[in-house]
């Protein structure tokens, strides 16, 4: 199939979102369209399957017009789409996801198991997609969701277009491999695929053609070929530098100080298994390793939000055993959640509100009982400056604001009271380039400051950039602690557990060096 | 897009309503008469929670209101209802306003109210039904119930095969437990005097405690508790508990062998279930009432003032059994003389049915 | 409170008395008008309801619906009939809820007095006042993303806390009638707080517990009544004692009359309403409450205690809805309570919560809306069937958490933000 965009535009009331889009896309082409959060990819795609009209422009299939009043429209002209946050039903099995809309029947209305399966099978070995038609959507790894997702975009009656929007935000490093190679299998098929995305090395491992767009408008055509730096600068439309600049650590008395720590989850399984980490003031330990390894359940410890079974946490120097979450963020832990959405911000809440979220008993901003709110909004209307928040006022409610944004506000409130000791769980996961490097320096002089930072991120790439030494997570315990100029392959080969490693390497060959340890994490996918 | 169903809905709603009216009939010709529109005497009624169509109480004093429109067309009269006590104030007030000139409350809980009414009032003329008031100009009209359950309890005990029959009531308040309490003598008596050891499930007159639905709508509530009454043996059931009480008729109806007797009204025209039912303890509400509208006009214009107090007995046939129907060949005519006895002796005094919630006063 | 903020921008264009700005100004109300905001959606749901309302009084009056039966060859009649019986049915509604106008006649002939004129108010008051303590139960328990359901059982708690207090002690009125309202809100705030704990340590479902404590709030209710302790001494009907004089709530306007029944739970009900949007709006009780209820992990993330949050909320709303039923025991039920002078107060809590998108201020008006709909009903039977005031209140609070119905019938236009619908987390 080849798609052609012209002119095409978007306008909510005064805003326009997509502005005089042009794009070509050629039958078994993969092709990448990169931009910042908030620079009218999402828009742009949701036209594309139907979701919006556009307000000017035309969408052209095999250079005919055409025109969707909804996603049925866009799924009969054989456009598939696999959108960010999938849509599954959790409880339902692969088989029934798939067939979700287009049930296959024996007649009568009455369901047919053997041809839901079938269908399954035969998608997924004509694309070399491996899935189980009978596994439960919900107990799967996010990346085979993601696979399933993939194979009902590819079950619709003809699909030759797959749009995948920011499919790899929630994979793991091995994940992001895999799905890399089915991209380039589903192209050699035919398929050709619009990939969305901000990431730029995967954009150069797999586009043919990438389209930069920013502000609602196409700024760059680039060949695959170009180098990280110009891809970043047409993105955001300045030179980027992707090194942050730090200076060697200084690394002073412990602040964290883990012994021994053990949880047990619910189901029985040994999260964290006996792990013991020390990290001092002045110093980042990035904590590398596979999500899934308890990095989650680690971060939430830290905090005082679940339990241990066994070991003891201290935070500078206090043991924290009975010790609620209020008490430690009250004696200087600051926390950056893995999941802002849920655990970071309350987006119905303003902007000032959640600037306080953790402090808003404390004086100035309480007093009696009572919310101090010219206390509130001097802090908020501080840190808006301080921290470059882009909000129109300090009441308007975080859910306005761009992903950067919204983990800026968490930024400003971790950063705007006494700390000691810092968590950063994936400080800029869903952020755009600017507001990473802008997160990445607060960092660093954070550390610059006295204060101890644990770095919990599943991209090395984070890790190398920040981190003054690297802890690696395996299985809940620590196997390994190692200097930041460690190559990856050492790294790699730890985070899969280093006895296993090479040992059952069934991964798909990658024509990527980058991607190397990735590819061995695969072999020890869970 | 959507928009469409719904216009289509609403507009759906108006057509159906307006077709089901079938809208091609002849015109009346003009001025269709409104009942008494023009009648000088105002009587009105307010009813406690059960409402005017409660089966029971309220809209048997209704039907007795409805009656005395009827036969003097110079009499009009208006209900209010109401959901609780707490709108019993506002009910008599809203007819103190409206220049009622008889003005009822139903029920023995609205008699302090309809008291200060009346104390308020003083030309106005009042009633209460089931209560008694000292109040002037408050006419108290009430039941001695206690001697129709009486003779049905003996008729129960009677005509039982199993030797067990059962009663339960809507709610423990006094107009139910007195039907109770005469129904419990009447068994009494007829072990007594027969030699009989009928046994009565479900209250205990010693010591008032029996078992009740705690409301007088809960069907369903009436046909289990009648069913676990029955699977105790028990084959004549006695439900005190107005519509309630059709559970148990349903219940009678599934069991060949077990039949019930009907409370207020008679329950072989009253309810679908005459088949089922061997007779009835009436309380002559819709009567006394109608004969208490009569007199309140009559005082109105001139007549004796209506004041004291009324009760229903035996005697003055404001309580009554009633016919046997489909059982009259089953009682044999030895009961119905002792039953005719009794009656005589309740008239004579020489029988008296006591019952903790008798009539005050008198 | 969302009214408030609409009326200064109305009187801006008036105060600036610029000539341009008043065509600008009339095309962004009418903006306003035609767009399904919250404001307006409630408003439109109002006047809905009351054309519903119309069709079904048609329907449901016999002659009105006899003169349908030949529509075509006299129409007139039907159309005459309807519009009189729409006409004098709304209008016996208002003469019951406001004011009435024969009253009006009489006071101006000197056949009636002052207070007569204003007993439709008083009455209308009197009605709304346990609406308001059960709807802020329902509407502060809302904004912790709890649906209390259990207001009804609450409710009949303070009521008999109360009570007890009411009877049961001999003070003087200045401590009594205090003490016997703390004690109804005591009661209401320890079975309020029940579901709280179970949900906090069990993690059961407030609304399941709630509904069963309902239940067993009720049965209770009928039990003790009928116990020696608080059965009448005087009465064999199924009626507690009355309260001594001095817990009596004082009437408001016995100056005027003694019928005008409106008390000082009125003034109690307003208080608390002030409250409770202070303590929303300005506590930091309320700041926690409102984050739990929209993101229960970032506040726990925060620090917030989330099962105690939980408790606390169910104990205040509890603690609400329990001076509902003290103001019932010690103002309209003073003679005695029965199984049927709680009504379904805590029910109609949730639909009056539900108005007033629980919000203090809404939770009042809608209060008095459904206290004005309750003694307008009550005033217009037999004419008007008593049922129709339930019928329209089903029928508003319907439009009002289906926005989406009153957009599509309309036509509104969407407003910045998307349409507002009212729910509790947790289903």
């Amino acid at each position: 199939m080849r798609l052609e965009l012209k002119g095409l535009t978007k306008k909510f009331g005064s805003f326009t979102a997509d502005d005089d889009i042009d794009l070509v896309v050629e039958p078994g082409q993969i092709h990448a369209v990169l931009g910042e959060n908030g620079a009218g990819k999402s828009t742009l795609m949701n036209m594309l399957y139907g979701i919006l009209t556009p307000t000017s422009g035309e969408i052209l299939i095999d250079d005919k017009p055409v025109s969707f009043t909804g996603p049925g429209d866009a799924i009969a002209a054989g456009i598939g789409m696999v959108h960010q946050h999938f849509k599954l039903v959790g409880p339902f099995s692969v088989a029934d996801n798939v067939q979700l809309g287009r049930e296959h029947t024996q007649g009568m209305g009455v369901l047919s198991a053997k041809a839901a399966r079938k269908a399954v099978l035969d998608v997924s070995e004509e694309y070399g997609l491996k899935l189980d038609p009978d596994a439960i959507c919900e107990d799967l790894p996010v990346g085979v969701q993601q696979r399933v997702e993939i194979v009902k975009a590819l079950s619709g009656p003809k699909t030759e277009l797959l749009i995948l929007d920011e499919p790899t935000a929630v994979l793991t490093p091995a994940e992001i491999t895999e799905l890399l190679q089915i991209m380039r299998n589903l192209a050699a098929a035919g398929t050709s695929i619009l990939f969305i995305s901000h990431k730029l090395k995967e954009v150069q491992a797999v586009a043919d053609t990438v389209t930069v767009i920013r502000r609602g408008k196409v700024v760059a055509e680039l060949e695959p070929t170009a180098s990280e730096a110009e891809m970043a600068s047409a993105m955001v439309g300045r030179a980027v530098t992707l090194q942050v600049d730090k200076t060697p650590a200084e690394p002073g008395e412990a602040r964290l100080e883990i012994k021994d720590l053990t949880l047990v989850s619910d189901a029985g399984v040994k999260v964290l298994d006996g792990l013991d980490l020390t990290v001092h003031s002045g110093e980042i330990v990035g904590l590398a390793g596979v999500e899934g390894n308890g990095q989650t359940e680690l971060a939430r410890a830290i905090l005082g939000l679940v339990k241990p079974d066994e070991g003891r946490i201290a935070i500078d120097g206090k043991d924290m055993h009975g010790a609620s979450p209020a008490d430690r963020i009250a004696d200087g832990l600051g926390y950056i959640p893995e999941d802002r959405g849920r655990d970071g911000v309350i987006s119905e809440f303003s902007v000032a509100e959640n600037l306080v979220l953790n402090q808003y008993r404390d004086v100035p901003f309480a007093r009696r009982g009572a919310v101090n709110s010219g206390a509130v909004r001097k802090r908020a209307v501080d840190s808006i400056s301080e921290f470059d928040i882009r909000t129109q006022s300090p009441e308007e409610p975080v859910s306005a604001l761009s992903g950067g944004n919204a983990q800026k506000v968490i930024i400003a409130r971790e950063f705007s009271r006494p700390r000691r000791f810092l968590v950063a769980a994936q400080p800029t996961r869903g952020v755009d380039v600017g507001a990473s490097q802008f997160i990445h320096s607060r960092l660093i002089a954070e550390r610059d400051t006295g204060t101890g930072v644990l770095l919990i991120s599943s991209e090395l790439d984070e890790i190398y950039a920040l981190a003054d030494r690297i802890a690696v997570i395996y299985n809940g315990r620590i196997v390994g602690e190692v200097a930041p100029d460690t190559p990856r392959a050492v790294i790699g080969r730890l985070m899969v557990g280093a006895d296993i490693a090479g040992a059952d390497d069934t991964a798909p060959a990658s024509d990527d060096d980058a991607d190397q340890t990735d590819e061995e994490a695969n072999g020890g996918d869970r | 897009m959507a928009v469409k169903p719904f216009k289509l809905a609403l507009a759906g709603l108006s057509a159906v309503g307006l077709a089901a009216l079938a809208a091609c009939g002849e015109a009346p010709s003009e001025n269709g008469g409104d009942g008494n529109a023009d009648a000088s005497f105002l009587a009105c009624m307010v009813t406690d929670s059960g409402g005017v169509d409660d089966k029971s109480f309220n809209e048997s004093s209704w039907a007795g209101m409805e009656a005395a429109a009827e036969e003097n067309d110079d009499i009009k009269v208006e209900v209010k209802e109401s959901s609780s006590e707490t709108d019993y104030d506002p009910n008599l007030q809203a007819m103190v306003d409206n220049e009622c000139n008889f003005i009822i409350g139903v029920g023995g809980l609205m008699t302090e109210n309809v008291n200060t009414a009346a104390t308020a009032n003083p030309d106005t003329a009042f009633a209460t039904v089931d209560g008694f008031s000292e109040v002037e100009n408050v006419y108290s009209i009430q039941f001695d119930t206690a001697q129709s359950a009486f003779l049905a309890g003996y008729v129960a005990a009677s005509q039982s095969k199993t030797g067990t029959v059962a009663t339960w009531g809507g709610m423990k308040i006094p107009p139910v437990t007195i039907f109770m309490d005469g129904f419990a003598a009447g068994i009494e008596q007829h072990n007594t005097d027969k030699g009989t050891n009928v046994e009565l499930l479900g209250w205990d007159a010693e010591a008032q405690e029996g078992t009740f639905l705690n409301s007088f709508e809960d069907t369903a509530a009436g046909k289990s508790t009648t069913d676990t009454f029955i699977s105790q043996g028990a084959d004549i059931i006695f439900p005190v508990a107005g519509p309630a009480g059709i559970g148990a008729l349903t219940a009678a109806a599934e069991n060949d062998a077990v039949n019930a007797i009907w409370v207020d009204t008679d329950g072989y025209e009253s309810t679908e279930y005459g088949a089922e039912l061997i007779t009835s303890a009436e309380k002559g509400l819709a009567n006394a009432v109608k004969d208490s509208v009569l007199a309140a006009y009559e005082a109105a214009n001139g007549g004796e003032a209506i004041t004291g107090s009324y009760v229903g007995t035996l005697a003055n046939e404001g309580v009554s059994i009633a016919p046997f129907h489909d059982f009259d060949s089953a009682v044999s005519a030895d009961t119905k003389a002792e039953l005719e006895a009794l009656t005589q002796q309740i008239i004579d005094g020489t029988l008296t049915v006591e019952s903790p919630s008798s009539p005050a006063a008198q | 409170m969302s009214t408030d903020t609409t009326t200064p921008t109305a009187d801006q264009p008036e105060a600036g008395e610029t000539p341009e700005s008043k065509p600008n100004f009339m095309r962004l109300f009418g903006r306003y008008l035609t767009e399904a905001n919250s404001v307006m959606v409630t408003i439109y749901s109002l006047l809905l309801a009351f054309l519903i309302g119309a069709i079904l009084l048609i329907v449901s009056d016999e002659y009105t619906r006899s003169t349908f039966s030949y529509f075509f060859s006299r129409p007139q009649d039907a159309w005459y009939a309807s519009r009189d019986l729409i006409v004098e049915s709304y209008t016996a509604l208002f003469e019951g809820a406001i004011l009435n106008l024969n009253t009006l006649d009489r006071y101006a002939a000197g056949t009636a007095e002052f207070g007569d004129l204003l007993r439709p108010l008083s009455e209308t008051l009197t009605y709304a006042t346990p609406l308001i303590f059960t709807g802020l139960a329902v509407g502060l328990a809302f904004r912790a993303g709890l649906f209390n359901i259990g207001a009804q059982g609450q409710m009949i708690f303070g009521m008999m806390g109360a009570l007890i207090i009411g009877f049961a002690l001999d003070l003087p009125a200045v401590i009594h009638l205090p003490l016997a309202v703390i004690a109804g809100a005591l009661a209401g705030a320890a079975f309020g707080a029940v579901p709280g704990v179970l949900k906090a340590t069990t993690g059961a479902h407030e609304v399941i517990s709630s509904i069963m404590l309902n239940n067993i709030a009720a049965l209770f209710l009928v039990w003790s009544i009928s116990t020696e302790f608080l059965h009448s001494e005087t009465k064999t009907d199924l009626i507690t004692k009355p309260v001594d004089e001095s817990a009596v709530m004082p009437k408001l306007l016995s100056g005027l009359s003694e019928s005008l029944r409106v008390n000082w739970a009125l003034l109690i009900g307003v208080a608390a309403a002030v409250f409770t949007w202070w303590l929303l709006s300005r506590s930091t009780f309320g700041f926690r409450i409102r984050a739990v209820g929209f993101n229960e992990h970032a506040s726990a993330t925060a620090g917030m205690r989330i099962g105690s949050t939980y408790t606390t909320t169910m104990a205040v709303a509890g603690g609400l809805a329990g001076l509902a039923g003290a103001a019932l025991s010690l103002g309209v039920g003073a003679a005695g309570i029965t199984t049927n002078t709680a009504l379904e107060y805590g029910f109609d809590g949730i639909t009056v919560a539900l108005l007033g998108r629980a919000k203090p201020g809404g939770i009042v008006a809608a209060a008095l809306l459904f206290g004005a709909l309750k003694a307008g009903a009550l005033s217009a039977q037999p004419d008007v069937p008593v049922d129709i005031s339930t019928l329209l209140q089903a029928i508003i609070v319907l439009f009002i958490a289906a926005p989406a119905l009153v957009k599509a019938i309309l036509h509104l236009r969407t407003p910045r933000g998307g349409l507002v619908t009212l729910e509790a987390k947790g289903w």
